[in-house]
């Protein structure tokens, strides 16, 4: 795949060093290793749960709500991760065993069948997260067109009401937290590193079980349909009291959201320690590329908020295993402690899933008007912004919630107070294309879509900021509209630029331009007419998460419906496009874009260990139009480009 | 830095993209006909909201529109564009505009805030408590009724309390929503200005009977509703609530009396429907046929295959519902505050009318 290859390919048999046994083939890291272990650490799980209630002499023993709760989605989990390899390395050091700093066994990608085993390379990690979360991505949609297909009309059509709660639970807890979060992640892992001139992750074997516990979250939240009394159903927030109360089911979103949180926080840390430490000499925070600006601020809002709604999780679960009442009326519990503490996440949460998308959009906007960023400076100072005010508005999701009528004003104040850093993105991008010389290419269209959708999403949040109107909308298809027009028109959007602006630099290959602007105009067309009419049937009167609603909102349901179809029918586009291109596009070369940031001015795709030599930065990222000038330059092997 | 051309091109531009956000914005209805002081208001801030937002939209819209216009190249143009880099003054401007339009929306806000919340000196109090699935409300003098009945220009303070979980009180048309909240009281203030029938929804999901979880509005003028008031009191205070059901399924509250099986299997039924059993369960006598819980037509057969002497069967399958449970269902689903939250005579009644006792 890479001329790289013949060089690197010794590093499997280790030459020179006291290479570790020779293992058989089920006690090698991989699949069929975990095949066995993880039974076998459900099994250790489930004795556990049954020793202990022998001996506490609880009737049954064999409670399997507790036993599938630690040996299914804890101790199983862990063997899963154990039998693939994601731990051996530290084992081996913790018990003394020969390891090798620089053991590069499970480094860089030498054939497809590389993709599946547990790897260092972030370029790898990056794939494996786009791939996984993409699946994820399929699956939240047909979730989410099954439940489109029972609101077609009113009426129960094809589901009971509890199995309607669980589609719709399941499609938003998939798509938040198994596929924008990670997808951005994915994204980052691939052109972070490279973009910042550094070799690779600052932690490469914590970076890998980063993305091996995503496949665990995703599988709980989907095993839970098999669950008795079907999916968790309390939707993606999950409120208390009704959460502790639900069917089982509920289990697997509390401790599926605790794996996913892992992976987030540990990615997020990962980021932060790189890009503080990794940077190429030369590269100042202020000639960071704004992609790499938004992860830092994006991960310092993981870490600082993410504990927050794995604590939540874990309180609301022991509310029904150990009966607790941290947030039940009963025992002096605090109803609306859930929510506080719920939203203290997930509002940031909504940064988390669109400032990644920020900076991919001021990437392509920068490289597809051929000039720099409009007001750098402001751009990166505004994520800060963002990053600030992000913790001060939690409670705008609560206008009616019941709690303490004061806090309504000053959170409404800082809700409308962050529009205006948003604002100021939004701007800066429209004068970056100004008299810029601008090429619509597939990531540019989605570029400009996303700004057109998220402006409008924007100034729905102006709508919601306001108490009053929030009073009357909230829980309404208004909220529907609004979410979807930040999180798809926002975040998907920015996630499709950013995969068709590097899949020339992941695969080396260029995708198909007509299949691409198909995907789109159908996307941005669907898209509209999926949610724009969400807006008036909830104004008017029809509330979110019911499976029946009043007759009168038939017709425009049908519509949504309809379009709903069409947008989950685009991505079949989008997928053939890929895998099509990946498989026999043209070879695409290493800077098709003639963009300056430095994942460019390596071959595509990037050598195994990125640079021969690390580069020197030397000027901002996005001088176009500067004569002579240049960001960084590269030595040893790295392609000579010279920039007009 | 504009030309001049392409100066008059945007503002032609944004007009026509104003024009068409406003006709969107004017000719669909997006609120529904406002039927309380308190929708009066929110919708003068919607339309506050509006205006500033249309100017906010046709102004991006232009500026993409006519970038994408005037600024497209051919695929194999290398040119770059001008090293602009930033413009201090620009960007202040759009800091400092954008902030200030957004605390105007922000001042008329809270404005707006306070003035919905504000009851006056007489307002109606009216009891809510709410629980899976089903509206109670009960008015002074311990009326309780299963519909909601507000006098028309006078204000209604709602007191709200759930039995269970997190519910939500709202009535499109009058604009108002409140959460309502086990463990603590919560408020809201309605002022009705039209007469007329309304429906008041559940806005917070609340398990799977969520999306049946209403209940009918009426308002009426104020003599009509102190005479709806005065006939519950009177219905409540006297005879059996057998004669509730006509006037829009009065329980009667705690009825000491009736004691007669006849009696309590007629407060079964209003019970039943009160309760909100017939969001999940199908009952041929109550016409209900939701088909989440168990048929409870086959109660007989239930009973006998559980083992169990029908009416404790039943009771018990009320106050305690995982106890048995029916083939092919699951436990964990039905409420369990039925016990906590039915009079002892609401539940006999229930047994009896459920246990096939004539209820009419």
């Amino acid at each position: 795949m890479t001329s790289t290859l013949d060089q690197h390919s010794q590093h499997d048999v280790q030459q020179g060093h006291p290479a570790p046994r020779r293992r058989g083939i089920f006690m090698r890291p991989g699949y069929l290793r975990a095949l066995w272990v993880t039974p076998l650490f459900f099994l250790i799980g489930m004795y556990i749960v049954v020793a202990i209630r022998a001996l506490a002499g609880w009737d049954p023993v064999y409670d399997w709500e507790y036993i599938v709760l630690i040996a299914g989605m804890v101790t199983a989990p862990i063997g899963f991760l154990l039998g693939i390899g994601a731990f051996d390395y530290w084992l081996y050091w913790i018990s003394g065993r020969p390891t090798l700093v620089d053991d590069h066994a499970n480094h860089g990608a030498y054939s497809w069948k590389d993709y599946f085993k547990v790897n260092t390379d972030h370029k790898v990690i990056g794939i494996q997260y786009l791939v996984t979360t993409f699946f994820f991505f399929t699956v939240g949609g047909f979730l989410a067109m099954l439940f489109r297909a029972e609101l077609a009309e009113p009426g129960m059509q094809f589901f009971d009401t509890q199995t309607f709660n669980g589609l719709v639970s399941a499609h938003a807890t998939l798509m938040i937290f198994v596929f924008i979060i990670p997808a951005f992640a994915g994204i980052a892992n691939f052109a972070l590193p490279l973009m910042i001139g550094a070799p690779d992750m600052a932690f490469p074997r914590l970076n890998a079980l980063s993305f091996w516990m995503l496949p665990v979250a995703g599988t709980l939240f989907l095993a839970s349909f098999l669950a008795p009394g079907g999916a968790f159903a309390t939707g993606w927030t999950s409120y208390a009291p009704l959460a502790s109360e639900q069917p089982f089911g509920q289990v697997f979103f509390n401790m599926g959201v605790q794996w996913a949180g892992a992976s987030s926080i540990a990615t997020a840390l990962n980021f932060l320690v790189t890009i503080i430490t990794m940077r190429a000499p030369g590269m100042t925070f202020w000639r960071m590329p704004l992609l790499v600006w938004a992860n830092f601020t994006t991960s310092l809002l993981v870490v600082i908020a993410t504990p927050f709604i794995a604590g939540s999780q874990f309180f609301v679960m022991f509310d029904r295993v150990m009966h607790t009442s941290f947030f039940t009326p009963d025992n002096g519990g605090y109803v609306l402690g859930y929510q506080h503490i719920f939203w203290f996440y997930s509002h940031p949460a909504v940064y988390i899933m669109v400032l990644p998308g920020f900076g991919i959009i001021s990437e392509v906007i920068s490289v597809f008007s051929r000039k720099p960023i409009f007001g750098y400076r402001l751009m990166a100072v505004s994520l800060i912004g963002i990053l600030v005010l992000a913790f001060s508005v939690w409670a705008h999701h609560m206008f009616v919630a019941g709690m303490a009528d004061w806090l309504r004003i000053p959170m409404m104040i800082s809700t409308l107070l962050i529009a205006v850093p948003t604002g100021i993105k939004v701007f800066s991008w429209l004068a970056t294309l100004w008299e810029g010389k601008i090429h619509l290419n597939t990531p540019m269209l989605f570029a400009l879509g996303f700004i057109s959708t998220f402006v409008i999403g924007g100034l729905s949040g102006v709508y919601l900021a306001a108490v009053p109107i929030d009073i009357h909308a909230s829980d309404t298809y208004f909220i529907v509209a609004h979410i979807h027009y930040v999180l798809f028109g926002g975040s998907v959007f920015t996630i499709f630029a950013g995969l068709y602006y590097w899949f020339p630099k992941m695969t080396g290959r260029m995708y198909d331009e007509r299949l691409g602007k198909l995907h789109f105009w159908t996307t941005f067309v669907a898209f509209n007419v999926t949610f724009f009419p969400m807006h008036w049937v909830g104004l008017d009167g029809m509330p979110r998460r019911v499976a029946d609603y009043a007759g009168t909102y038939g017709a425009l349901n049908m519509v949504i419906s309809i379009a709903s179809f069409v947008l989950g029918a685009s991505v079949v586009v989008f997928a053939y496009n890929v895998i099509t291109s990946w498989a026999r596009g043209p070879i695409a070369g290493s800077n098709p874009w003639r963009a300056m940031t430095i994942e460019w001015q390596v071959s595509s795709p990037p050598p195994v260990f990125n640079f021969d030599e690390i580069p020197q930065v030397v000027g901002g990222p996005y001088e176009y139009g500067v004569p002579g000038a240049r960001h960084a330059v590269l030595k040893g092997g790295a392609l000579q480009e010279a920039h007009t | 830095m504009i030309h001049r051309g392409a100066l008059i091109r945007m503002v032609v531009i944004a007009v026509v993209a104003a024009v068409i956000a406003s006709l969107v914005a004017v000719l669909i209805r997006w609120l529904p006909e406002s039927a309380s002081e308190e929708m009066d208001r929110i919708t003068f801030v919607y339309w506050f909201a509006t205006i500033i937002s249309i100017g906010i939209f046709a102004l991006v819209a232009a500026v993409i529109i006519e970038a994408v216009w005037a600024f497209r190249v051919q695929p194999d143009d290398d040119t770059d564009g001008p090293p602009i880099h930033g413009n201090t003054k620009l960007e202040i401007a759009w800091t400092i505009v954008p902030a200030i339009l957004v605390i105007s929306i922000g001042v008329v806000s809270a404005i707006v805030l306070s003035k919905n919340a504000n009851a006056g000196s007489d307002p109606l109090e009216v009891k809510v408590f709410a629980q899976q699935f089903a509206w109670k409300f009960e008015y002074p003098g311990k009326v309780q009724t299963d519909e909601l009945v507000m006098p028309l220009h006078r204000s209604v303070k709602f007191e709200m309390q759930s039995a269970d979980v997190i519910h939500s009180l709202w009535i499109p048309q009058m604009g108002q929503k409140q959460d309502v909240v086990p463990g603590i009281t919560t408020k809201i203030v309605i002022t009705p200005t039209r007469t007329g029938n309304f429906t008041l929804i559940c806005t917070e999901l609340c398990g799977l009977g969520h999306a049946t979880m209403r209940a009918p509005v009426r308002v009426l003028d104020q003599a009509a509703f102190k005479r709806w008031l005065d006939e519950q009191r009177a219905a409540g205070a006297g005879a059996a609530a057998g004669g509730g059901a006509a006037a829009g399924g009065a329980s009667g509250g705690k009825s000491g009396g009736g004691s007669a099986a006849a009696g309590d299997a007629a407060l079964g039924k209003t019970t039943f429907a009160s309760a909100g059993c017939g969001g999940c369960h199908t009952f041929k006598p109550a016409g209900t046929d939701a088909q989440v819980g168990p048929d409870l037509d086959n109660l007989v057969a239930d009973a006998k295959k559980a083992g169990e002497p029908e009416d404790q069967y039943i009771e018990q399958s009320i106050v305690d519902p995982d106890a048995v449970i029916v083939s092919g269902y699951q436990p964990g689903v039905m409420p369990t505050t039925f016990g906590k939250t039915l009079s002892p005579a609401e539940l006999s009644g229930l047994v009896a009318f459920l246990s096939g006792k004539e209820a009419n």
